[in-house]
């Protein structure tokens, strides 16, 4: 504790915040790194996903080491980056000392982190880091021609790289049993060398594997041939060489002799206090999202049981023998309501997040970036006070950053091609969040070179993902943003443009329930939006009856309700229409679209008028209930989902209510309108 | 969580059916592998599901129908806090449609993904002991959902597939 005090008095604010989001990826490695360990013990593949964890929390590390002037952090992950997209392309195998290298640097990141604010301990915990890199150079350069072969093989590794893969495959397998690697060489006569090689195989194949015949530098002599054989012996070169009985044959060893690794690198700082401290060193408690998630569904199953109660009163206070329990009923209920909801709201407070804790992080990486990169961009954020449950916005972290990055490093044009573009010179990258019924926006847009479609498809084309002459539509064509490979930007820069792209993007969205979009115009920007629904909040609904079936719907989405005399719906070609306030109101009869009983046509029916962005629309349904605290859950069974039904949710102990997903409900005419007539 | 016994309201039949899969085999050299299979009645035939897929069995209760559903997705129930979703077995094996009775259940089995699904069935009547052999694989080609029928005394148990039985064209 002593420590950790004298710590925070010598670090600053800024600095603690970095040590607190930089424990939490160096977390998350070794997180992946006991997955990759367990996969090797396994004897498994490599997990791609695993790699790309990550690799993608290494990238997080190298960007907010560089944010904050950490050059041996941000050196480090950069090597890591390396060796781990290395592994992702298969170029390393987990055999090869890469594990072990992404092991060390993890420790490395620790110690420096623990340094952090202190310029001398920083120093000396910088030490390893220089040894390491190139050790991880050095790795992934020897990947190229096959990882552990040439790590172990003191052979040309031009030599090595003419090998098949079976032969690579025989190489590795006998390293693996501990057999010997050796090199018979021998001169042949050019004329005889036939049958001289026959007899040197034959020889070679007595005493163990011959694996590859390889062609060796002549000796400047026309009329002799020169061959060298890589074989496979349980015997040592000097053992092999008494039995090898040909003459003019030489054997000797491939092994690389086990020279020790780098020093520097490998030894573990050890002494009094240097045994890495397993406490944390930030002040901030970290819960584990699983018991905030049980903590929820306790009080959510509370308020149901409080929505049972009330409907207990209600009996009550229907019958005149019992309305004066009813009444002192009411005010012990009314307090539990009270103290429930502060329940409830402390209980979500506690999950919810503003989303302005990531947009500041992203701002700070723009700040950086954009001195790095010599653009002039404006970052606008609105909507930063939209809250999102506490999971979802961790999740929302990496996508949001890789989308903003994108558009700073590809996007946005320097600032005298924008002027030259008749652009102001100063770039915009906005950040709009905002609530839609029960999801939530976040679109980030800039006023860039927009996506070139047409490189777009070339590169899809040039990677098999499209034919040549399949047509696509400008949309389809945007689309393969998405797809897996296709990065933005070809070249390889600090920033982005690895390929751990757009796909990582949408494939973490749509875990999490959620969508992203693309819309692009060359030239004058793009627009990438990411919707994410906020179905672990306990929502307000308005409870209606259609068919003397009951539906719920978050009141988020609800501008008002209305009652409708049928003579005032007005007629359209085939839509309804009502008059509200002068401006024309599409109505859509929920019994229609659910394929429900109609009320007799003179009914009065209520009007639910739903608005998501722009659009509003009147919900035609049969009678109001009320309103109620309702927790959507997602239906278990084997359907993905339903569309207008956002899930379901218990309201006293009746029959489950289906949650209306009003995003759906109102964009689906809008499809269909925009679908082409059959 | 327990799968009951058999069942007050058993259909007859079913008592020397069930002790007939209780006796032991009388081949001592080969006893096979007993499984044991949950029986349940759909329009008074005997079918049956793996126990180890069951995770309870409850009384009929409230179902939410669901619009834009297949007609054999009965609709939704409240499980302890859980929406599970209720497949008619009836509908699914295109038996003739009857209403729910007091003897009706919903079997709540779960897949080999964890992933949960209640089957309404007439009625649940024993679990029954069967030794692997005295299954037969039912032909390949044979529509429905019925993986094996075995023998259980002098009846023939359909035993269902489970996946295809929850299988629900997500397109409608």
């Amino acid at each position: 504790m002593a420590r950790r005090r004298s710590r925070s008095g010598r670090t600053s604010k800024t600095e603690q915040e970095f040590v607190s989001e930089a424990e939490e990826i160096i977390e998350r490695m070794r997180g992946g790194l006991a997955d990759l360990e367990d996969q090797r013990a396994a004897n498994d593949e490599v997990d791609p996903e695993v790699v790309n964890r990550l690799f993608r929390s290494a990238h997080s590390l190298k960007a907010l080491a560089g944010l904050f002037g950490l050059d041996p952090i941000r050196h480090l992950a950069h090597q890591l980056e390396e060796i781990l997209d290395a592994l992702r392309l298969g170029r390393v195998s987990l055999e090869s000392p890469a594990i072990s290298l992404i092991a060390e640097a993890v420790r490395v990141f620790a110690t420096l982190l623990e340094a952090v604010g202190d310029a001398e301990a920083i120093e000396v915990a910088a030490a390893p880091v220089a040894g390491l890199s190139e050790q991880i150079e050095a790795a992934v350069r020897a990947a190229r021609s096959g990882p552990e072969v040439v790590e172990a093989l003191d052979v040309d590794p031009e030599v090595l790289r003419t090998l098949t893969e079976y032969e690579e495959h025989r190489l590795q397998e006998s390293l693996r049993h501990g057999r010997h690697i050796v090199l018979v060489d021998a001169t042949f006569e050019i004329d005889s060398f036939e049958a001289g090689l026959t007899a040197l195989s034959a020889a070679v194949r007595s005493q163990g594997e011959l694996i590859s015949t390889l062609p060796a530098p002549d000796d400047g002599s026309d009329s002799r041939i020169r061959f060298s054989l890589l074989s496979a012996s349980s015997l040592a070169a000097d053992a092999l060489a008494g039995r090898i009985d040909v003459p003019g044959a030489s054997v000797r060893s491939a092994m690389r002799r086990a020279a020790p690794r780098a020093p520097a690198a490998a030894t573990p700082v050890e002494g009094a206090d240097g045994l890495p401290s397993l406490q944390s060193i930030s002040e901030t408690v970290r819960v584990d999202i699983r018991k905030l998630d049980e903590l929820m569904n306790l009080v959510g199953e509370l308020v149901i049981q409080r929505g049972a109660l009330g409907d207990l009163i209600t009996t009550l206070q229907s019958h005149h023998a019992t309305a004066w329990i009813a009444n002192d009923f009411t005010r012990v209920h009314k307090e539990l309501n009270r103290k429930l909801k502060d329940l409830q709201t402390a209980v979500i407070d506690v999950r919810m997040v503003p989303l302005h804790q990531i947009f500041e992080k992203v701002s700070r990486v723009v700040r950086g970036l954009r001195r790095e990169l010599g653009k002039d961009v404006r970052l606008e954020v609105r909507g930063a006070d939209t809250e999102l449950d506490k999971l979802l916005v961790e999740e929302l972290v990496d996508p949001l950053m890789h989308v903003v990055r994108n558009a700073l490093d590809h996007a946005i044009e320097a600032p005298a091609e924008r002027v030259a573009r008749g652009k102001p010179p100063q770039g915009r990258i906005g950040i709009d969040a905002f609530q839609r019924g029960n999801h939530v926006v976040i679109a980030v847009s800039d006023d860039g070179t927009g996506i070139d479609t047409q490189g777009l498809r070339a590169r899809a084309e040039a990677r098999g993902l499209v034919a040549a002459d399949e047509t696509l539509s400008e949309r389809d064509v945007l689309e393969l943003i998405f797809a897996p490979g296709i990065s933005t930007r070809l070249g390889v820069t600090d920033t982005s443009g690895r390929g751990v792209g757009m796909d990582v993007v949408r494939t973490n969205l749509t875990a999490l329930g959620g969508v992203v979009d693309v819309k692009s115009t060359p030239g004058s920007g793009t627009t990438i939006s990411m919707t994410l629904p906020i179905t672990l909040a306990i929502v307000q609904s308005l409870i209606v009856c259609v068919d003397e079936q009951r539906f719920a719907i978050p009141l988020g989405s609800v501008l008002e309700t209305l009652l409708v005399e049928p003579r005032e719906i007005q007629r359209s070609r085939d839509r309804e229409l009502l008059d509200l306030r002068g401006e024309a109101l599409p109505l859509r009869r929920l019994s229609a679209e659910f394929g429900l009983g109609t009320p007799p046509p003179e009914a009065k029916l209520f009007a639910v008028v739903v608005g998501i962005g722009d659009l509003h629309m009147g919900l035609l349904v049969d009678r109001l209930e009320g309103q109620q605290d309702t927790v959507i859950k997602p239906i278990q069974g084997p359907i993905a989902a339903i569309r207008g039904i956002a899930g379901a949710t218990e309201i006293g102990d009746r029959e489950p209510v289906l949650v209306l997903d009003v995003a759906a409900l109102v964009e689906d005419p809008q499809r269909r309108r925009e679908a082409p007539c059959p | 969580m327990s799968v009951r016994g058999p069942h007050a309201e058993r259909a007859p039949g079913w008592e020397s059916l069930a002790r007939a899969a209780l006796r032991p085999r009388r081949v001592a050299e080969d006893p096979g592998v007993l499984r044991r299979l949950l029986a349940f009645e759909l329009e008074g035939a005997p079918y049956a599901v793996p126990v180890e897929r069951v995770r309870e069995i409850v009384r009929l209760r409230p179902i939410t129908p669901i619009p834009r559903t297949p007609p054999d997705v009965r609709g939704v129930i409240s499980l302890r806090g859980e929406i599970v979703l209720v497949i008619d077995a009836r509908q699914r094996l295109q038996l003739p449609q009857a209403p729910p009775t007091r003897s009706s259940r919903i079997i709540v089995v779960q897949n080999d993904e964890g992933r949960v699904a209640g089957l309404l069935v007439d009625g649940v009547n024993a679990v029954l002991r069967v030794a692997e052999d005295a299954f037969r694989l039912t032909p390949p080609g044979e529509p429905g959902a019925v993986a094996a029928l075995c023998r259980c005394g002098d009846r023939f148990v359909s035993v269902l597939d489970l996946e295809r039985m929850l299988d629900v064209d997500p397109d409608v």
